[in-house]
């Protein structure tokens, strides 16, 4: 039941993706993000959105599981979509009623939105699909490292960070338990109002507290058992290295920006 | 005909993933009304997958379950209802208590059953009193609990729902000598009160050998054999081939058969060994090994 939810899920393989060094991939899913909003027309939202099948094919991730990923934010998309279409005022109005106008343009819009915003969520589940979380982790507390000067500890984030990724797994094993242990006890969690639903949940959450609450006892005194005292003087087991390949993939992203930039203004804007 | 059957059930995890498993494969067991069967095996041999199965957690990949000659999933909407008669207690069942007192912990599965009040309070006090709890503790948090009063309240839980099917994953799991002793002798005692069908799962051999009437083992997903405890016992190198170490008592009484000790096959608990080593000894011992 709980099979659904794949934040944090590492898709293991031995592709190009999957080799990349974790900061250049994290960097770039960042610039990939920003870059989805340059286009402002169809050619360069295609070209963006051409980058990202490529992307795709080259991860040899299964189709299936990168659309999974898109899915919790179908609503999200919808209702945007849905104001896009009600809001924009202009082009030629297809149905008026009352102060609902739907004009061509406003369904144009909410095409283009909906598309930036599926290839924001697709793009950025392919670092998490192809970066293991603890590598991601690792990368990050590389990347804030200048943070220091702030006086920010990044090596606690970091820590916090990898704690929790590593445990959503867990804690996703765990639900699944106790769910299933309260559904052994006759626990109907399918049926129902809302309010019933909600008092359902109550004999699964409370059990997973106390657990985690016992679990990061736990984990406290291993840590404290093993001498854990910060990041002062840490040494790392897996050093990151950059290599060509990185370098390759920096300048193809570098062209798709470029090239998206070149387009608005070759093109005429479709918004 | 067999209170609980599966037919060639087959159970594959994440399917279509690079974590795709077969948790068990091609598994027919057939288990008749009032039998206490052991099943044992390593971990990761599909025994915890396999109890699962018969009260509808998990539904086979192929293969059916049935229940007093009925297929389970014949109507998935009702499949509640097969939960309440195939009645099943996870491994550390304490995990899973969440109310404020014991009392509405054990009764939160007859609750669900819609039964009458007053049903409900005489079951759970005849839970209650199975496992051993004190009448006082049933008011108190289970959260003050200790671990082991904790496994009672988990356990009597289950029994509350009086399930034709009593099916217990590891139960003594993490106690001490004294708590496991106990639990397993109220289990026994249960089972022989009620004649309820009680499957016990468990990786120690000491603890099926004292209860069960059956042996199922488990190894690698498949059934590698089910029959009568003294058969299965008796098979020792096949059980030692496969990694599970056959009774401690068992094993010395084989190797005083090999020295010549008349002390006869099939010895697999203390109290049978007491048995026979009683008459062995007033005779003075009998041989000089």
């Amino acid at each position: 039941m709980l099979n659904g939810i794949t934040i944090g899920q590492y898709f293991p393989g031995d592709s190009l993706l999957h080799r990349m060094d974790p900061r250049v991939k994290l960097v770039l899913t960042f610039v990939y993000i920003f870059a989805v909003f340059i286009p402002q027309n169809w050619v360069g939202l295609a070209l963006a959105v051409c980058f990202l099948v490529f992307s795709v094919a080259v991860s040899r991730l299964p189709v299936k599981l990168v659309l999974k990923s898109v899915k919790p934010i179908i609503p999200l998309i919808i209702i945007t979509s849905a104001l896009n279409i009600f809001y924009v005022d202009e082009g030629v109005h297809l149905f008026d009623w009352g102060f609902i106008h739907i004009t061509t343009q406003g369904l144009v819009t909410a095409a283009f939105i909906a598309i930036r915003i599926l290839s924001l969520i697709a793009g950025s589940s392919l670092l998490t699909y192809t970066t293991s979380p603890t590598t991601l982790t690792d990368a990050l507390e590389r990347l804030m490292k200048p943070l220091k000067v702030f006086h920010l500890n990044v090596h606690e984030l970091a820590m916090m960070m990898t704690i929790a990724l590593r445990f959503i797994p867990t804690l996703v094993e765990e639900t699944d338990k106790i769910m299933s242990a309260q559904k052994a006890r006759g626990a109907d969690m399918e049926s129902g109002g809302l309010m019933q639903r909600v008092r359902a949940l109550i004999p699964i959450l409370i059990p997973l507290f106390v657990s985690s609450f016992r679990r990061a006892y736990e984990l406290a005194t291993a840590m404290e058992c093993r001498c854990y005292r910060g990041g002062e003087g840490r040494t790392r087991m897996k050093q990151l290295h950059m290599n060509a390949m990185d370098g390759v993939c920096i300048a193809v992203m570098a062209v798709l920006v470029a090239g998206l930039f070149v387009l608005n203004f070759v093109l005429p804007a479709a918004l | 005909m067999p209170v609980i059957e599966t037919k060639n059930i087959t159970y594959t995890y994440s399917p279509g993933t690079p974590f795709q498993m077969d948790a068990m494969t091609d598994v027919s067991i057939a288990v008749e009304k009032g039998d206490f069967v052991g099943i044992i095996g390593h971990t990761g041999s599909g025994k915890s997958t396999l109890v699962q199965h018969l009260n509808g957690l998990l539904r086979p990949s192929s293969g059916q379950v049935l229940l007093n000659g009925k297929d389970i999933w014949a109507e998935p909407k009702k499949i509640r209802a097969v939960r309440f008669r195939v009645g099943l207690v996870f491994q550390y069942p304490e995990h899973q208590l969440f109310e404020e007192t014991a009392y509405k912990d054990i009764a939160f599965g007859p609750k669900n059953m819609e039964l009458p009040e007053e049903e409900i309070d005489a079951r759970v006090r005849r839970a209650a009193e199975f496992v051993g709890l004190k009448p006082e503790l049933l008011e108190k948090s289970p959260f003050e609990l200790s671990g082991g009063e904790k496994r009672r309240v988990a356990i009597a839980g289950v029994m509350a729902m009086q399930p034709e099917v009593l099916i217990l994953d590891e139960p003594t799991a993490g106690l001490d000598p004294k708590g496991r002793d106990m639990i397993l002798e109220q289990i026994r005692a249960y089972q022989q009160e009620n004649q309820t069908t009680v499957l016990l799962v468990s990786h120690s051999m000491e603890d099926i050998a004292r209860v069960a009437k059956r042996v199922l083992v488990m190894n690698k997903g498949k059934v590698a054999m089910y029959d009568e405890t003294p058969a299965v016992f008796s098979r020792a190198e096949e059980l030692t081939a496969i990694g599970l170490a056959i009774p401690a008592v068992t094993k010395v009484f084989m190797l005083l058969r090999d020295k010549g000790c008349p002390v006869g096959e099939n010895v697999y608990t203390v109290a049978q060994a007491a048995e026979r080593l009683l008459p062995l000894l007033k005779k003075g011992g009998g041989t000089d090994a």
